[in-house]
């Protein structure tokens, strides 16, 4: 985005204060990117913890080697990093963006963990759950690569929309994985969602159209055999399908706002932007 | 009689009150003798040092600590807390209305230490709005007429601002310490992770830290968003020190005041120079709110630690002990273990082991320990009393008030028996 964004702007300083510009924004820029991954982590150590959860990325989970505190406190350090470092590019819209990026971060893991039983069946209340959970970290460091590159709140906003919309695709494409996994077939997945209560996409588009499914989906899925009902009902219904043209109307928003961004000849900020609209199809056909 | 006009004199000298006071002391002729020795003597002690304290007759009752630069006028007894009563109410208002949230749960536990009766002592914002009275002297800037009215305002809605995002990020931190400490109680009542979960505690600290950022974000002071970041920092390195001292690390005195600094001390100096910051003092002034400050929470926490072995009463083992009892080793028992080594094989055994507390608070109680600890805390006490008085000069009596409270906070800090 750094690049497909780095466009001249009519304000730029005499050449010589020109050339080490550039340099200075692409390290704020790689900031961003830092400070984005750190906070990522620092949600997912804490979020290990909310879920006990025993591995992750292949390998034992942070609290599963070291123990519950040492992972809140890392979490707390690693958020604390950031801070500082966030603190450093000395512009307080990227400040306020990032912040609200760590609040949204929270309130999608509240939303998680207390949906009351209406909540759990809304597809209003999922998405918004997503945004919070997965798209706001992408969207928002897009937006502030735009903001400390000195672009117009247009192209802010274009590139804000077009993490929103890659973050909700990768999202949804996720949950749909999570059922059928390294084959097409529906039970190959791991099924962690669902085991954990967590309701996704493809079940709650099952839901409307078996509104059987309701009474399943009320009484939990503690019991395995409610998990096996629930996967009869979904092989049956369109959910999967579904969930799969949601995610791709989403990649497809995200490709069209790249080429709304404000023209450009040169051949490294084409080749960026190309390979962000490459990235949109990629989310959609990965398989693991 | 003679003695009350001696109060009502205006008298610069500290000196001088005394000496008025005890020559308008009705003498008989058996008392003369006695009060000329006694003035001899404590003519002898004034000259000696800058600040003294003396009794008032009995039938006034009080001791008080007069400085170097008391006022013309006297000096009622100032109480620091009630000089920003209103203002705390108003901050206590805002501060429920900003953790807010949308998600119910995390509402309640979010605004859970908030609420009316648990918001705590409230002694950090105190400090904060004080220092911001204290500072308020005019910087020599031109400003079109209105704009200086609306400037100030702006300035003090700031600085409150300030007082309310330190106030979070504590509570933050208190949250996840009885997270990582199983603690079942707060402030009197249950714990957040008692009463709701681990989960939504570690949760709803995240979530205060959060609306701190974005709070600080608005006051679009990138100093002062660097200060509290690091403030941050140093509150999680500072629990860090405590979980995973190395038992070398245990018996310094020097880690344990690093680690002090950090856990306690470095909110109150950064967010007092933040409130200087805010006010475009110079670095000069904002380095000594920062000292303030740093003093300040250094004293608090050496008379926390003993008050945690002497609790309400003056003999060793009527406090809590939760220091102990939790393997934390602190200034009193740091003194003792210089005094007798044989205290630190006790040390590095650790203290689950309920007899060695028992051992180990005999030897405090036979060593200079908790005194030691007393005679730091005035030390630092007394620091950020003279960081107060470097203060550039101000006639304005609110200033002056402010001041006068601070200083009054940092005995209060000492005199402290809960």
């Amino acid at each position: 985005m750094a690049t497909a964004l780095s466009v001249r702007i009519p304000e730029l300083p005499p050449a010589g204060v020109g050339d080490t510009l550039p340099t200075d924004l692409r390290t704020s820029q790689q900031r961003i990117a830092e400070i984005t991954e750190m906070i990522h982590v620092a949600s997912l150590l804490h979020d290990d913890v909310l879920d006990d959860a025993d591995k992750r990325r292949g390998i034992c989970s942070l609290n599963a080697v070291m123990g519950n505190k040492l992972a809140v406190l890392a979490g707390d350090f690693l958020l604390s990093r950031a801070c500082v470092s966030l603190a450093s590019l000395k512009n307080t819209e990227v400040v306020t963006l990032i912040a609200t990026v760590v609040e949204n971060l929270v309130t999608g893991e509240t939303m998680q963990l207390t949906t009351a039983s209406k909540q759990r069946f809304s597809m209003d209340y999922y998405m918004q759950k997503t945004y919070n959970k997965t798209a706001s970290l992408i969207s928002n460091s897009c937006k502030s690569i735009a903001i400390l590159a000195g672009h117009t709140a247009e192209v802010a906003m274009l590139a804000f929309e077009y993490g929103k919309n890659l973050g909700l695709a990768f999202q949804l494409i996720d949950d749909v994985l999570d059922f059928t996994g390294t084959s097409a077939s529906l039970g190959k997945g791991s099924l962690s969602d669902i085991r954990h209560g967590i309701i996704t996409a493809p079940i709650l588009f099952a839901m409307e159209e078996f509104p059987e499914l309701h009474a399943v989906v009320d009484q939990g899925f503690k019991n395995p055999a409610n998990v096996d009902i629930a996967l009869g009902f979904l092989g049956k219904s369109s959910g999967i399908q579904r969930t799969k043209e949601l995610a791709m109307k989403h990649a497809n928003l995200a490709a069209q706002v790249i080429e709304s961004l404000p023209e450009s000849d040169d051949a490294n900020v084409i080749r960026s932007r190309q390979a962000l609209i490459d990235l949109t199809q990629r989310v959609l056909t990965r398989n693991k | 009689m003679l003695f009350c006009r001696g109060f009502s004199r205006i008298s610069r000298n500290p000196r001088t009150i005394l000496l008025g006071f005890i020559l308008s002391r009705p003498t008989g002729p058996s008392q003369s003798l006695l009060s000329n020795q006694y003035l001899n003597s404590t003519l002898k002690v004034c000259a000696g040092r800058e600040t003294f304290s003396w009794s008032l007759p009995a039938f006034l009752g009080i001791g008080r600590q007069i400085h170097h630069q008391s006022s013309s006028i006297i000096e009622e007894q100032l109480d620091p807390f009630s000089l920003v009563a209103d203002e705390l109410s108003l901050l206590a208002k805002r501060l429920r209305s900003m953790v807010v949230a949308e998600v119910p749960k995390l509402a309640s536990a979010a605004e859970y230490f908030f609420k009316l009766g648990v918001e705590g002592k409230r002694f950090r914002p105190t400090v904060l709005l004080l220092m911001a009275t204290a500072l308020n002297v005019h910087i020599p800037e031109p400003t079109a007429g209105g704009v200086g009215d609306t400037l100030t305002t702006d300035l003090r809605t700031r600085q409150q601002s300030i007082a309310e995002i330190t106030e979070m990020i504590h509570v933050a931190s208190l949250l996840h310490d009885d997270v990582l400490d199983d603690a079942d109680k707060r402030r009197g009542i249950g714990s957040l992770n008692a009463v709701m979960g681990n989960k939504l505690a570690v949760l709803a600290g995240d979530f205060l830290l959060s609306r701190a950022c974005v709070s600080l974000a608005a006051l679009k002071n990138t100093e002062v968003v660097s200060l509290i970041a690091t403030v941050v920092e140093h509150l999680v390195t500072g629990e860090t020190m405590q979980m995973t001292t190395s038992s070398e690390q245990r018996c310094s005195m020097e880690y344990y005041m690093q680690k002090t600094y950090y856990k306690t001390a470095s909110l109150i100096s950064n967010s007092c120079k933040a409130i200087a910051l805010l006010a475009g003092q110079t670095a000069e002034v904002a380095m000594l709110a920062f000292e303030y400050g740093k003093h300040l929470g250094l004293a608090f926490q050496l008379i926390d630690d003993v008050l945690d072995f002497t609790g309400t009463s003056a003999s060793l083992g009527k406090g809590s002990l939760s220091d102990i009892q939790h393997g934390i080793v602190t200034a009193p028992i740091l003194f003792a273990m210089e005094e007798f080594p044989q205290l630190h094989a006790i040390v590095y055994q650790g203290f689950d082991n309920p007899e060695n507390v028992d051992i180990a608070l005999e030897y405090l109680g036979k060593s200079d320990g908790i005194q030691r600890t007393r005679e730091l805390a005035m030390k630092h006490a007394n620091l950020a009393a003279a960081a107060i008085e470097s203060l550039p000069e101000s006639n304005d009596e609110q200033v002056r008030k402010s001041r006068r409270a601070l200083v009054d906070l940092t005995q209060r800090v000492i005199m402290r028996n809960k």
